[in-house]
């Protein structure tokens, strides 16, 4: 009785065990696969997203006041109107892209990039506070407005700048230099 | 290298002509084949290369664009307005013509962020709406 337990507790762990491999998905085109999507969000988020130009200009106050003072009430609820929607598509789209970068460190980042232990907690902390932050500002956003949280806005802003910095530096050896270089006579003779 | 001097050619001889970046977004819409997508200009092209007065145009709409994204409400109805009058069309038309049809839409240069495109759509109904409220004492004054 004893050595079937015994026997039916390794069988769980190996199938467990090979249960967590597959999970990981180790197929080389997997993980390229996670690879572009990690640094299509990167891309999103440092070109289309987080550029403090475009982000002052959907939050901007000159542009409520310049309404407000100007334009009839039923201009006044459109403008209202078309900024939550533009500012909700931000914060939407800050969120999905943080999700992809966070699938991309749970998941592939380990292979690539020789994160420490501290910066790896450190970032697994950046994407729980960034995440539930996006999660509150979408809840404020859609009760109160475009022009209820501008704090939130930028500290949300700042907290996905800097997890992008982070993820950039374990997508850095994917820039054309760094492709390059694996790709010369010199590397490929290495790698040989 | 090519390209920024016939960026910096098209610059001078041309865009220095066209001040507001409504006006220059729209001009160098102008110059992109709707089927192909790529720019022509002839006077660029005869300087550099059909390739490189192509990058220079492409270029050059992008900063345009980026200009326009960057300015305030209150510059963009003023800058639609000047437009506007530009056309020497009615006031009310233009307005009619640009709320139904959204020409716009065709004057967005490719690989543009969705959300700055959607924000500068967005700006441009909001500049429509308040022109067309501008307009309404006019309509209602005797004689207009």
């Amino acid at each position: 009785m004893i050595q079937l337990i015994a026997f039916l507790f390794v069988g769980l762990l190996l199938f467990s065990s090979v249960f967590f491999l597959m999970r990981r998905n180790p197929r080389p085109e997997g993980r390229s696969g996670a690879l572009v999507e990690a640094r299509q969000a990167l891309n999103a988020l440092q070109a289309g997203l987080l550029p403090p130009e475009l982000i002052e200009r959907i939050f901007a106050k000159e542009d409520l006041e310049y309404v407000m003072g100007e334009a009839p009430p039923n201009i006044q609820t459109l403008f209202l109107e078309e900024r939550k929607k533009t500012a909700l598509c931000w914060v939407n789209q800050v969120r999905r892209q943080i999700l992809s970068l966070k699938r991309f460190h749970l998941g592939s980042a380990r292979f690539y990039a020789r994160l420490s232990l501290k910066t790896e907690i450190e970032l697994a902390m950046d994407f729980a506070v960034l995440l539930a932050a996006c999660r509150a500002l979408q809840v404020v956003m859609y009760v109160g407005g475009p022009y209820a949280a501008p704090k939130m806005v930028d500290s949300t802003a700042a907290a996905a700048a800097r997890v992008c910095r982070i993820s950039e530096a374990s997508l850095d050896f994917l820039n054309p230099a760094h492709l390059s270089t694996l790709n010369g006579p010199s590397a490929g003779a290495a790698r040989l | 290298m090519d390209v920024q001097q016939a960026a910096e050619d098209l610059r001078k001889r041309t865009l220095s002509d066209i001040p507001r970046s409504l006006d220059r977004l729209i001009y160098l819409a102008s110059m992109r084949d709707y089927n192909t997508g790529l720019y022509y200009h002839d006077g660029l092209a005869s300087r550099f290369t059909q390739e490189v007065a192509c990058e220079a145009l492409a270029d050059c709409h992008r900063e345009a664009f980026r200009q326009l994204v960057g300015c305030s409400l209150q510059g963009l109805v003023g800058q639609m307005k000047a437009y506007m009058d530009s056309t020497h069309t009615s006031p009310s038309e233009f307005l009619t013509t640009w709320t139904r049809l959204e020409p716009y839409r065709v004057a967005v240069p490719v690989e543009t962020d969705a959300l700055s495109v959607q924000f500068l759509f967005s700006s441009f109904r909001i500049a429509l709406a308040i022109l067309g409220a501008r307009l309404v004492p006019q309509r209602g004054e005797p004689g207009a």
